[in-house]
């Protein structure tokens, strides 16, 4: 069964949810990496890639940071805002 | 009332002959609480010998992951106004060139959504708007877009391309910078606004090899100008030069470096021998009514530049000696270059590691085979003077 | 984060620079002929068509309010049809076509406090970045001794008597988002004290191995402060170059008494006569002394005048110390040769003298 971009798109939101939990952040290049080695055989690409990590930006599911590099994280408050 | 800040400090950089920053921001400030609280900070910073920003990572537009640098006052209670003070960049025009009522729209926009300060321009050639809150954001960015612009790159992402002002008004240009730079923004607005990369991804494009954009020493991709004939000669001109007191021999042919220039002081003539010439532009430059860049024109094509933050400083080296960029073909061959490279730097990168770092690491000579460039003599200064050679072929005892 | 509304534009780019050129541009585009530099700050582009077009180069603080940029705007509509651009070191540019209005621009953008210069043999505007006024990792302000520097040498702005261009840039730190490190002139703000570590919040805001990993001389390891997970620097290979606090701010580097600036020398971008090349070290360090960085200036000033005294025309200040060699530079200058010259990071020994091709007096 070939994997379709929103099911990449939830798979890549799991890894951050996952990786939050472990303080760790994930670069787009990270995730796209992840999903190749999960579901390569199941037809997925970088471009299908490109745009699971399009949609979860546009919705608002996950959001780019940028501390030193640029990073795909769930929305949070940012550390440094004041109130 | 706004508060009123004395400033002794600042004010001392009113004085003086060259136009006054300080006087920009309190020309700001007349109209604006941020910009007013901004001198308050400045002045507290002067007499501190410190600054007093945070970085912010998170601030944005919906979708985009660049072009809006978080920025927050660490003394909010004593500046309110620029407790949130975000810079946003807007991608220039190729050339820089505007018209007013281009400039007065972008302007307007300003003075309804942030402090009214501004760059012009960002050294990577945005338009950089200084100082606005989270809550402006999206529609700072409504307006920009509803009027025709958009925001420049930020981030790990594609940076801003810039190039030189080119044939919009410049006799040197060896191919249409201006159109380049553009054709280049809009073919990747993907990779400018959502970053993908290991770390920034900069694209600079000079018309000629003195190089007015310093693509050489910034950009990852520095274009750069150049021609493969002859330098076209008008025999009158050099007389004129001449006749009006150019030292042609001291200051024009003794300076050439390819020395392959001859002047004949009787005859007030100039012969060059173009299979050395290095195309450096001394010459023209000097001369620019008697000399010109040859015909058949293109631009070489370098990797690699960068600051020193991380590994070191590094000059662009050269990728490919010619190319006819102008050309349909030779620029989509080009384009499919730069994606070979972003792929390989993508897959293999670290975080914070520009190509030209990254190319230091894995060595020019993988790197060219993994985005299949031959090597050429070109490439180097000079092959290497170490016997420290990695080989991955040889021959086994059976083959001898 | 703002709910997206219904209809957002993204991806359109910037506006196609076509409709911001001016009708001669478009006329000639790629068919100039020549120009020249007819008064300071002022040239005319000559195209194979035969028509002129005036460009007057005007200085600006590079840190503008929309007052000027209207100011600007205005002057373009008076003069120029409503067509201006700026330059690649700040400059804002007025673009005309009718000589007779060269005086004109000329006055009224000089009446403003904007000098017109910056072309040829000249000083022009130093390429600079935010400092105390924006940037959150700044060794020192910019825009101040930006200001302080080009009241000093504004009439090398303003008229063409050096040998050769000198570009001059600053960066308030060793990120360096403008190309200093290329330049005739470079000022550099420097930190000199290893980041204090804020072990309550590091491992908060901070991933450790990221951290560690961003230290170019490998000065941070990850260890356990207070039984928190934290980092600890080897303060001695720390050479204060502050990647740890662009990555994580909990690595504080800023110090009021430590930090200031350096100089470096002989740099350039161009291609003209010798290859582009980096700047190198001539003053370590001196301290921050605003408003007005009176030490700064002065060493600036003296390279300056060392260097137009002594280069032949064309010379440009790197060409002319490689000419002459750096114990002339610092002969000539004044400027104490100290250890700190000396490189010690990668590949050091490339820029030992290593030949005896030396100058020596009787």
């Amino acid at each position: 069964m070939a994997m379709t971009v929103d099911q990449i798109a939830d798979a890549m939101y799991k890894e951050v949810e996952e990786a939050t939990n472990f303080g760790k952040k994930l670069k787009p290049m990270d995730l796209t990496k992840a999903m190749l080695k999960a579901y390569e055989e199941e037809g997925v690409d970088k471009k299908m890639c490109k745009s699971a990590i399009k949609n979860l930006v546009d919705s608002g599911r996950l959001v780019y940071t940028y501390f030193g590099g640029s990073y795909l994280e769930l929305p949070h408050r940012e550390g440094a805002a004041n109130d | 009332m706004p508060k009123e800040y004395k400033t002794p400090k600042l004010d001392e950089l009113e004085k003086g002959p060259w136009p006054s920053f300080v006087k920009e921001i309190k020309l700001a400030a007349k109209k604006s609480e941020m910009s007013n609280d901004l001198l308050g900070q400045l002045e507290q910073s002067y007499n501190e010998k410190l600054g007093h920003w945070k970085h912010g990572g998170i601030v944005g537009v919906m979708g985009y992951g660049g072009g809006v640098i978080g920025r927050y006052s660490d003394l909010p209670d004593k500046y309110p106004s620029v407790s949130h003070f975000h810079t946003i960049r807007v991608n220039q025009p190729s050339g820089w060139f505007y018209t007013s009522d281009a400039l007065r729209t972008i302007c307007d926009i300003w003075e309804k959504h942030g402090s009214g300060l501004t760059n012009m321009h960002g050294s990577t050639g945005d338009m950089v708007f200084l100082g606005t809150t989270t809550d402006h954001l999206e529609p700072v960015f409504k307006d920009l877009t509803e009027a025709g612009w958009d925001l420049g790159g930020s981030g790990s992402d594609m940076r801003t391309p810039s190039c030189c002002v080119g044939p919009g008004r410049c006799e040197w240009a060896c191919y249409d910078t201006l159109q380049r730079c553009y054709d280049i923004t809009m073919r990747y607005q993907d990779e400018l606004h959502r970053p993908a990369f290991p770390y920034k991804w900069k694209f600079k494009f000079a018309g000629c090899p003195n190089d007015c954009v310093a693509s050489i020493a910034r950009a990852d991709i520095s274009v750069i100008g150049t021609w493969k004939d002859d330098i076209r000669v008008d025999a009158d001109q050099v007389k004129t030069y001449a006749d009006e007191g150019l030292d042609i021999f001291n200051d024009v042919v003794l300076n050439c470096p390819a020395k392959c220039m001859r002047y004949d002081g009787e005859k007030k003539e100039i012969s060059i021998d173009n299979k050395d010439c290095r195309r450096c532009m001394h010459c023209i430059n000097v001369m620019p009514k008697a000399l010109r860049p040859g015909v058949e024109q293109g631009a070489t094509i370098l990797i690699g530049a960068k600051a020193p933050i991380v590994e070191g400083a590094l000059l662009s080296s050269v990728l490919i000696p010619f190319l006819d960029i102008d050309d349909e073909e030779e620029f989509e061959a080009f384009c499919d270059l730069i994606e070979e490279m972003q792929d390989v730097w993508c897959e293999e990168g670290k975080n914070r590691e520009r190509v030209g770092e990254f190319i230091q690491r894995v060595g020019m000579g993988n790197f060219l085979e993994a985005v299949g460039v031959e090597p050429i003599p070109e490439m180097v200064a000079y092959p290497r003077d170490n016997p420290y050679v990695f080989y991955e072929d040889f021959y086994e005892d059976e083959d001898e | 984060m703002a709910d997206a509304a219904p209809q957002r534009i993204t991806d359109i780019g910037p506006p196609d620079f076509q409709q911001f050129l001016p009708p001669v541009v478009k006329a000639n585009y790629g068919k100039w002929k020549y120009h020249e530099i007819v008064e300071p700050g002022v040239m005319v582009h000559v195209a194979e068509s035969g028509d002129e077009l005036y460009t007057i180069r005007a200085g600006s603080p590079r840190l503008l309010a929309i007052d000027t940029i209207r100011f600007y705007a205005d002057l373009a509509d008076k003069y120029c049809d409503g067509h201006l651009r700026f330059t690649s070191r700040h400059n804002v540019e007025f673009l005309t076509t009718k000589k007779e209005n060269v005086a004109k621009i000329r006055a009224e953008i000089e009446a403003n406090g904007n000098p017109v210069g910056g072309m040829g043999r000249s000083i022009t505007s130093i390429v600079h970045t935010q400092g105390w006024v924006h940037c959150h990792s700044a060794a020192t302000d910019a825009s101040g001794v930006v200001k302080a520097v080009m009241d000093e040498v504004i009439d090398y702005f303003k008229e063409e008597k050096l040998p050769a261009k000198c570009r001059i840039a600053l960066a308030c730190c060793l990120n360096m988002c403008g190309a200093v490190h290329c330049s005739d002139i470079a000022i550099l703000g420097i930190h000199r004290k290893p980041p204090r570590i804020d072990h309550k919040n590091l491992d908060k805001i901070c991933e450790i191995p990221n951290l560690s990993a961003s230290c170019p001389t490998a000065a941070i390891r990850p260890a356990t402060v207070e039984g928190m997970p934290s980092v600890e620097v080897i303060e001695e290979q720390c050479m204060y170059c502050a990647n740890c606090f662009t990555v994580c701010p909990a690595m504080p580097i800023a110090d009021p008494e430590n930090d200031g600036v350096s100089i470096w020398v002989g740099g350039k971008v161009s291609n003209a006569r010798s290859e582009p090349q980096f700047s190198k070290l001539a003053i370590p360090f001196i301290p921050n002394n605003p408003p007005r960085w009176p030490e700064v200036t002065e060493a600036i000033v003296k390279i300056i005048e060392v260097w137009a005294a002594n280069a032949r025309p064309y010379e440009r200040m790197g060409e002319w110390i490689e000419r002459v060699g750096w114990p002339r530079f610092f002969k000539l200058t004044g400027i104490p040769f100290e250890k700190e010259h000396i490189d010690d990071f990668k590949h050091a020994g490339l820029s030992f003298k290593r030949s005896a091709h030396l100058t020596h007096e009787a």
